[in-house]
């Protein structure tokens, strides 16, 4: 674990809006995790909990209000030239939730896929530039006539399908993947994420998988980070996760997947979880600690010695 | 039944063959939003009709004044209050281009043969002998001046400022709404006399008033819609992409709200040609000798009862016009609401 390359480090990250109102809302309560080179890091978590939030925060959409996003060991937040800018936009890439709204209807396919080379100037005639829309096109299996087509004529799953060509079209090495699948159909949803498995395969790809569907997240992902009111409650191995879950939030959500099989699904117990059960003390520091190996949990000092055991 | 017991050989079959590309394949010929928008205008004989009206006035708003072979200015007093005249329609009695008409006690004289005068008005002539048909047009001339200044300031400051209003929000946001809440707080009644104290009464104050003013509905809606739409994922996308902020905006904001604008700009210009005509209507607007619908239908007033033509038809002209104008925005905002596609 320990051998391999980190690609982003984020060091206690916080996101609040209205500060210092009366509103205020802490959507992400400083928090820390990494992730490797090449690996698939799931975050999940209840709606509303900061999970897009995280996402938009990582990739400059929101001003973080404190923290560090380390990519290859450089800070990407705070003031930025235009040229460092430019240099982040290329290797980091988002995937959006709806496709019905994450693609301009005013602009032709071809258009939209090459926003990106465009911006960044990667081909240098039309001819270029269309052969790399194809390719793109290709990539994503789709036809070379669909460049001409506008979005409003495609299905949400081929939508959604653009919008990973568009991301893929500057070539990034690391993509936010924002709950992608979840707007669409269950047929639809395996074509993407296996779509989404190849390409990382083919072009060694490292993405945050933002999910509120837990059943897919361990399907794609090596590590998974729980998410709970801003907070990184549990961060473990996928397998590590769903077969020995220490903290009461990731067992009380682990406990809500259904179960295909009538018998187990009677004695299902659903387990509910109260943050006030902590009974957290004001001198306790309630921090992400290791139990086992990789696998990280929040908890006090007394807690820790428990879940060790 | 003993035709259904017949064995159907194999070889009657033929495996489908499922192509994926195949299934991808979209049949639909590719329409981009205009097209798309047109086919659907075209359905409406309403805007049609009224686009092809409004052809004819303008046309004839260019070319009526000189069809005409008096100058719109040129009094001559001898010919003063003549009754409309057309060479071949005079004839026909149930039109009223004959050149007579009907005193109070109900006995029909023709002017033109008591006064014995030649020449044919068309439109008749007004108190003064001016040619009523070249005065009508030239009026028409100001009131399609007043159509495209306000539909230019519409799309210009109006867009501009909504735009820029909405898009970058926070304190330039609420600075240029405090703004727009001040120029709407004025009535623009009020705006037009203050400029009439420094400027004179004419078309020049009415442009000054009209800019001032004519662009802040269009500034509010289209600040309304950009807040809608800057949050959409497809500019996030483009955020991230990494384009610049006027690339956004030109790119994505302004395409999407197309819409919008031209229909928020064909129901602007019917108001503004009103205001100009009321304006001129209460002696605000242009001044003699210049000819506004306003001032025509101004004139005419003072004198309805025994020479109703001089009313009448600059007076159908302006509610011509205004008909039009509304039923074009009517039906291009049916074609480019997408709520209405169908």
């Amino acid at each position: 674990m320990e051998t391999r390359k980190k690609l982003l480090e984020i060091k206690n990250l916080k996101q609040y809006f209205n500060v210092g109102k009366p509103n205020e809302v802490r959507a992400v309560d400083g928090i820390s995790f990494d992730i490797y080179e090449g690996e698939t890091l799931g975050l999940v978590g209840e709606s509303g909990c900061g999970k897009s939030t995280t996402g938009r925060t990582i990739i400059r959409l929101y001003d973080a209000t404190d923290g560090e996003v380390l990519y290859d060991g450089v800070n990407v937040h705070g003031k930025k030239s235009k040229e460092e800018l430019k240099a982040f936009n290329h290797k980091m890439q988002m995937i959006f939730q709806d496709p019905y709204a994450s693609l301009n209807p005013r602009m032709k396919v071809s258009d939209v896929i090459a926003e990106g080379i465009d911006i960044h100037g990667l081909a240098k005639t039309k001819e270029d530039r269309m052969n790399k829309v194809y390719e793109l096109l290709e990539t994503v299996g789709l036809n070379k006539e669909h460049a001409n087509r506008y979005p409003h004529e495609f299905s949400g799953g081929q939508r959604q399908r653009i919008g990973i060509a568009r991301a893929l079209a500057v070539d990034p090495d690391f993509i936010i993947a924002d709950e992608p699948i979840s707007a669409l159909d269950v047929s639809i949803q395996a074509q993407v994420v296996n779509l989404m498995k190849k390409l990382q395969k083919e072009k060694g790809l490292t993405y945050l998988f933002i999910a509120h569907d837990l059943s897919m997240v361990k399907y794609i992902s090596d590590r998974i980070g729980v998410m709970y009111f801003g907070k990184l409650v549990e961060l473990a191995p996928a397998d590590e996760l769903y077969n020995n879950p220490k903290h009461p939030y990731t067992q009380s959500l682990l406990s809500a997947i259904p179960l295909p099989d009538p018998i187990s699904e009677r004695s299902r117990k659903r387990k509910t979880y109260d943050p006030k059960m902590h009974n957290y003390q004001a001198d306790e520091s309630v921090e992400l600690r290791e139990v086992s190996p990789g696998h990280f949990v929040l908890c006090s000092e007394k807690e820790f010695e428990q879940y060790k055991k | 039944m003993a035709q259904f017991d017949e064995k159907i050989s194999k070889d009657q079959f033929e495996p489908a063959i499922i192509d994926a590309s195949t299934s991808e394949r979209i049949s639909k010929p590719s329409l981009n939003y205009w097209q798309d928008a047109w086919l659907r205008v075209r359905k409406n004989k309403g805007a049609i009709v009224s686009l092809v009206v409004i052809g004819i006035l303008i046309i004839m708003a260019l070319i009526g004044p000189s069809l005409s072979k008096f100058e719109f200015d040129k009094q001559n007093t001898k010919h003063a209050n003549l009754p409309p005249r057309i060479e071949a329609l005079e004839n026909i009695s149930w039109l009223p281009f004959d050149g007579t008409r009907t005193l109070k006690n109900g006995n029909v004289v023709n002017p033109y043969e008591q006064k014995q005068i030649e020449e044919y008005y068309w439109f008749g002539t007004d108190a003064l002998g001016r040619d009523q048909f070249s005065r009508v047009w030239k009026g028409m001339q100001i009131s399609l001046y007043i159509a495209f200044l306000a539909a230019f300031i519409d799309m210009v400051i109006g867009v501009a400022f909504g735009a820029i209003s909405g898009y970058f929000g926070g304190r330039i946001d609420n600075i240029m709404q405090r703004i727009i809440e001040v120029l709407s707080g004025i009535p623009n009644l009020v705006i037009v006399i203050l400029m009439i104290i420094v400027l004179k009464p004419g078309i020049i104050s009415i442009t000054v008033a009209l800019t001032i003013t004519g662009w802040v509905s269009m500034a509010r809606v289209v600040r309304a819609q950009v807040l809608k739409l800057k949050n959409q994922e497809f500019v996030l996308a483009s955020r991230t992409l990494g384009a610049s902020h006027a690339k956004i905006i030109f790119k994505h904001l302004i395409p999407n709200l197309a819409g919008v604008i031209i229909i928020n700009t064909m129901f602007t210009i019917p108001n503004a040609i009103f205001f100009e005509a009321f304006l001129s209507f209460i002696g605000l607007g242009l001044q003699e000798p210049l000819a506004s619908l306003g001032t025509l239908i101004d004139e005419g007033f003072k004198s309805m009862i025994a020479f109703p033509y001089q009313m009448l038809v600059p007076a159908i002209i302006i509610s011509v016009i205004m008909i039009a104008f509304n039923m074009i925005a009517d039906g291009l905002r049916d074609a480019l609401d997408p709520k209405m596609r169908d």
